[in-house]
């Protein structure tokens, strides 16, 4: 039986037994659960009929639904942190009925964990491998400059790498940062990271939460290889005009909120900046005598969100989301030489959100986002500019059907129209006698198409099943594939529950960089002729246990993924303004495995997490395109393979007003390459004589394992006549100084009298020593 | 050393990029990695690597050849030479004629380097002609190599501007400009030195015609020069291999010590070891900045 024949035969079959079974006349019981003093959504808030003992959990956009015997009921909303509100209905059709939920009073001083759902829901659902944080979560944690960020959170979470000190990327289960589909309110972004990676895109203020999938990945999402990190913007507040901000160490930042129109629809804008220039300017301007002194470039980065929301009807509404954000580094030598650089996202989506019927919504979105950088040089009459891009147009529409209690199913198409600008040159002259250019630019069309299918035929099982088939072109050459995704879960009592699932992913555009950091300089590449879409297979399975009434959760999974078509380049690769880019690729294939160990506590005075990853990542790049690939071909592993990586958070409650946090982490040594060998070279006339090192082979050294301690203490001020909330954030970011390895080089030891080259030693590079912050938060 | 070129200088953008980023990292980690005690000596095992031959011959009409053979060495080894003394060099001329070089080190004033083999007569090499190094030595080590005489580009024209600062800040920088010929694949070297060539040059740079082929070409430099300076200018026409195995000099060398560098293997024109095996094609003009 082929596997396209099996799902169809899945579809049809689980459609039709429960129908034969209904004989009774059923309504549908739907809408949303929001926060009734911010207008957030709450996914993961319960909705029970206890009469009936039949229950329904809000999804990921706050909509819940049920399905009932038509009568009256006694309906009970509840969520943690949040008043439970209890209301009768008498149900006679399908009914749309949305609650609001008012924040409960914290005399106990809980750390509530709002958002994230329950532990009694991450037990019963049939989605395995993802991680829900909301920024609030976040913000309870120390922080690195106290900068929140909330993907530097998930590096907290077992399965997730980071890729070097203080980075934002993300390695997921094996994968590269590039394998990430990074959404903003289902608009894509292509380049989430600040200051070559150091911060993340998503400022704290306007998220509300993100949803990072490492596996068993829901159908509705293709593209990328190893992970979706689906970032939500949280709504304005649709009752009152609202200022929130904060002042930190290097950055502040404002938000604005409030309703467009009242019972219409709320707006949100949020912006920051750093002010590191603010700083270097004045060092600059202090030394401006010393000859000698080389003055420090500008650097600063800013970025703006924003959302609206704005009901059309009882059936309609539109969403607007944005973001625009740039990083700045410009340097001057006052001599006629000025470097200015410059890289950003600007990222906007427009949803529709339809109700055909309580059963039946669409979401239609149409989004752009771009990515930019550019450099400029000039010298006097001479200038030199350098740029990439990428921009897409993306159209899709989700379609959510519910025809029972069995049953939820999802179809959906999307549209994209990529356009690759891979590298553009100008260079030209005042006088006109130098006057140069260089294009490259590609086009590509990328569609998909998926139906899935979640079906509870008991108490005991639950499956989930889709199908999506994609496709890309580009150049003339089409490129495409199924594929399918399954997931399954058996309740083997009320605490504890197994699981698997199995995805396989392609990803059709590829991320041009020789580097393991995240530059801004890198640029995405299309899939072509010699270029075959990257394509990986993962299969996962668990078991959870709910302990201590519910209030510890224990899950252990086990992944195995494999990989084709991955992508690395030759050494020396032109990667710049290359039209010939396709054959500096190499190609091959990976592996990764692990097991990860997580256990959640969520609610108490008291709360965090424990996790441990034992996990493989491995290389092949065999002989090919008249090189030997990459170490002869040998298995290697790439730089952010880890074998051993502890987490443990803890956030505790003092009293009402005071929450202290600490993070560690420990992870063995990242791979890295050194030289084993040198030689010296004296080269043509006059060069000076120096070492040459010598790469045999990539990633063959160990780096000291890494280990680090933050701390942090909220102190929530008494509201005051001017702000009715404020608070004083303080983190000690790596705590007992620990001077973690950021690189290694060699170099030469000389004597002071002769200049004579005595030794060759190693030295190891820290990033950042103990790190003590403060961060001011207001809001009025 | 400044290097700011004008044309195709897209390594130099990446260069820069890598710079600045090391800056925007250091901004962070504070004032200076190793003022706050960020950096440290540590105990590093490397795995053996075994030792190579390593040859630099630079051939040029009318020159006698000279050539030098080293080892490579474990990269924490002592730095004393290691010039292996057992290695028979071996040159194959155009006609066929094969010439043994002699293995007598020494030091060559003219070009400021030391060499290990040197030849019996000045060569004649023309362009499109094709010389042949072998060596090899008493462990049975056989490196091989094969170089053709590139074909000679001309400097058109040098020339230089000052800038508008008074007297004692007033600098220069210079323009050097020549025709790519229509051949595909033309590789560059440009370099300038003060007074004379065997001292460290001022200006080192090499480009390619990779994105524009088959026009003048302008090279320049930025303020680096004081009025009545002399500079010796030299534009080499280089072939594809020198040029690769020079990239990967230096991307071996960017690598080292830069976190964001990829390691880069070294493209040797040999076979067999490691180096470069070459004849040199190059136009020199001598000035004084005015």
């Amino acid at each position: 039986m082929n596997l396209r024949f099996a799902f169809g035969l899945f579809f049809v079959a689980s459609l039709l037994l429960p129908a034969a079974a209904q004989a009774q006349v059923r309504y549908a019981l739907s809408g949303l659960v929001k926060a009734a003093g911010t207008g957030e959504t709450l996914p993961g808030a319960t909705v029970a009929v206890p009469a009936l003992g039949l229950g329904a959990t809000a999804d990921a956009t706050g909509a819940y639904r049920l399905e009932l015997p038509a009568g009256r009921y006694q309906v009970v909303v509840s969520f943690i942190g949040f008043q439970s509100l209890s209301r009768d209905l008498n149900l006679t059709r399908d009914q749309r009925q949305n609650f609001q939920l008012a924040e409960a009073g914290n005399e106990l001083g809980e750390v509530l964990v709002q958002g994230s759902g329950t532990l009694e829901q991450k037990l019963q659902t049939t989605q395995m491998s993802v991680e829900r944080l909301t920024a609030k979560e976040a913000r309870l944690l120390p922080a690195l400059f106290g900068e929140v960020d909330i993907l530097k959170t998930l590096q907290l979470k077992p399965g997730v790498q980071n890729g070097g000190e203080g980075t934002s990327g993300l390695f997921v289960r094996g994968g590269s940062a590039d394998q990430n589909l990074v959404l903003l309110d289902d608009a894509l972004v292509y380049n989430p990271s600040h200051l070559f990676g150091l911060f993340s895109v998503f400022n704290p203020d306007a998220v509300q939460s993100v949803d990072l999938y490492k596996g068993g990945f829901p159908a509705q999402y293709g593209g990328r290889l190893s992970s979706v990190v689906d970032v939500k913007l949280r709504p304005g507040n649709p009752d009152k005009i609202g200022v929130s901000g904060g002042l930190g160490l290097i950055s502040s930042r404002l938000t604005m909120e409030g309703p467009i129109k009242k019972g219409k629809g709320a707006f949100l804008v949020a912006g920051r900046r750093t002010y590191f220039d603010v700083f270097t300017r004045q060092i600059n301007n202090l030394n401006k005598s010393d000859p000698d002194f080389n003055p420090i470039p500008d650097y600063y980065f800013y970025d703006f969100n924003a959302k609206a929301n704005y009901k059309l009807g009882d059936r309609d509404e539109l969403f607007l989301s944005g973001y625009f954000g740039n990083d700045v580094f410009s340097f001057g030598s006052g001599q006629g030489f000025n470097f200015d650089f410059s890289w950003g996202n600007r990222v906007a989506a427009l949803r529709w959100s339809h109700v055909f019927s309580p059963r039946l919504f669409l979401n239609t979105t149409a989004s752009y986002t771009g990515y930019k950088y550019d450099i400029s040089n000039k010298l006097d009459q001479f200038s030199f500019n350098l740029a990439s891009d990428i921009q897409d147009l993306n159209l899709r529409s989700d379609l959510d059907y519910r025809p029972n209690e069995q049953h939820t199913l999802r179809a959906g198409l999307t549209a994209t129209a990529h356009r690759f600008g891979t590298g553009r040159l100008r260079a030209g002259s005042g006088d006109g006698r130098l006057n140069l250019g260089s294009d490259i630019t590609y086009f590509g069309q990328e569609a998909a198409a998926y139906l899935s299918d979640v079906y509870k035929p008991s108490e005991k099982w639950q499956f989930e099943a889709g199908l999506r088939a994609s496709g890309f072109q580009s150049g003339g050459r089409q490129h495409g594939g199924l594929e399918p995704r399954a997931a399954v879960r058996y309740a083997v009592s009320p605490t504890v529950s197994v699981k698997g699932s199995y995805a396989l992913m392609y990803q059709y555009v590829h991320l041009v960089t020789n580097s393991g950091a995240s530059l801004p300089t890198d640029i995405w590449y299309p899939s072509r002729e010699s270029v075959r879409p990257q394509r990986s297979q993962q299969v996962a399975g668990g078991v959870s246990w709910l302990l201590g009434d519910g209030r510890y959760l224990i899950t252990n999974e086990l992944y195995y993924k494999w990989a084709q078509r991955q992508i690395d380049f030759k050494d020396g690769a032109q990667l710049f303004v290359n039209p010939d880019l396709d054959s500096d690729f190499l190609f091959g294939k990976g592996w990764a495995y692990g097991n990860e160990i997580y256990l959640e506590k969520k609610q108490g005075r008291t709360t965090g997490w424990l996790g441990y990853t034992l996990a493989w990542t491995k290389r092949r790049f065999p002989p090919q395109r008249g090189t030997s690939g990459i170490n002869n071909g040998d298995t290697f592993y790439p730089n952010y393979d880890r074998r051993h990586n502890l987490t443990a958070v803890v956030i505790h409650s003092l009293s009402e007003r005071v929450k202290l946090s600490g993070s560690f982490v420990y992870s063995s040594g990242q791979a890295t390459t050194l030289p084993l060998g040198r030689f010296g070279f004296q080269d043509v006339y006059g060069a000076e004589t120096s070492a040459v090192p010598i790469y045999p082979q990539r990633n063959t050294y160990r780096l000291a394992p890494y280990n680090r301690l933050d701390l942090g203490l909220v102190w929530q001020m008494k509201p005051t006549r001017w702000f009715t909330e404020s608070d004083l954030t303080f983190s000690v970011y790596n705590a007992y100084n620990r001077r973690n390895p950021y690189f290694v080089y060699f170099d030469q030891v000389k004597d002071e009298q002769t200049e004579q080259v005595v030794r060759y030693r190693a030295r190891q590079v820290s990033l950042f020593p103990v790190i003590p912050s403060v961060t001011y938060n207001f809001k009025f | 050393m400044v290097r700011i070129g004008l044309i195709s200088r897209i390594s130099a953008a990446s260069r820069r990029t890598v710079q600045a980023a090391g800056l925007a990292a250091g901004l962070l980690g504070g004032a200076g990695l190793a003022g706050c005690g960020l950096q440290k000596e540590i105990d590093v095992e490397l795995p053996a690597y075994p030792a190579q031959l390593v040859v630099e011959a630079y051939l040029e009409n009318g020159r006698v050849p000279r050539l030098t053979v080293t080892e490579s060495v474990d990269y924490l080894a002592a730095p004393t030479p290691a010039v292996p003394t057992d290695v028979t060099a071996t040159l194959t001329l155009p006609d066929g004629r094969r010439e043994v070089l002699k293995f007598a080190p020494a030091f060559d004033e003219r070009t400021g380097k030391a060499y290990t083999h040197v030849g019996l007569r000045p060569l004649v090499a023309q362009p499109g002609q094709t010389f042949d190094l072998e060596l090899t030595d008493t462990k049975g080590r056989r490196v091989t190599g094969t170089a053709t005489v590139p074909v000679l580009v001309p400097i058109d024209t040098v020339e230089w501007v000052f800038n508008d600062k008074p007297e004692a800040e007033r600098k220069a920088y210079v323009l050097v400009r020549f025709q790519d010929p229509q051949t595909p694949a033309d590789f560059y070297r440009m370099q300038i030195h003060r007074r004379r060539v065997n001292k460290e040059p001022e200006v080192d740079y090499v480009i390619e015609d990779r994105l524009n082929n088959g026009i003048e070409y302008t090279l320049g430099t930025g303020y680096d020069f004081r009025p009545n300076d002399t500079l010796v200018v030299s534009l080499y026409h280089l072939n594809r291999p020198y040029y690769d195995f020079l990239q990967s000099v230096q991307n071996a060398r960017s690598a080292n010590g830069n976190p964001f560098g990829q390691p880069s293997a070294i493209k040797s024109t040999v076979e067999g070891g490691l180096g470069v095996f070459t004849v040199l094609s190059y136009q020199r003009r001598q000035l004084i900045v005015k």
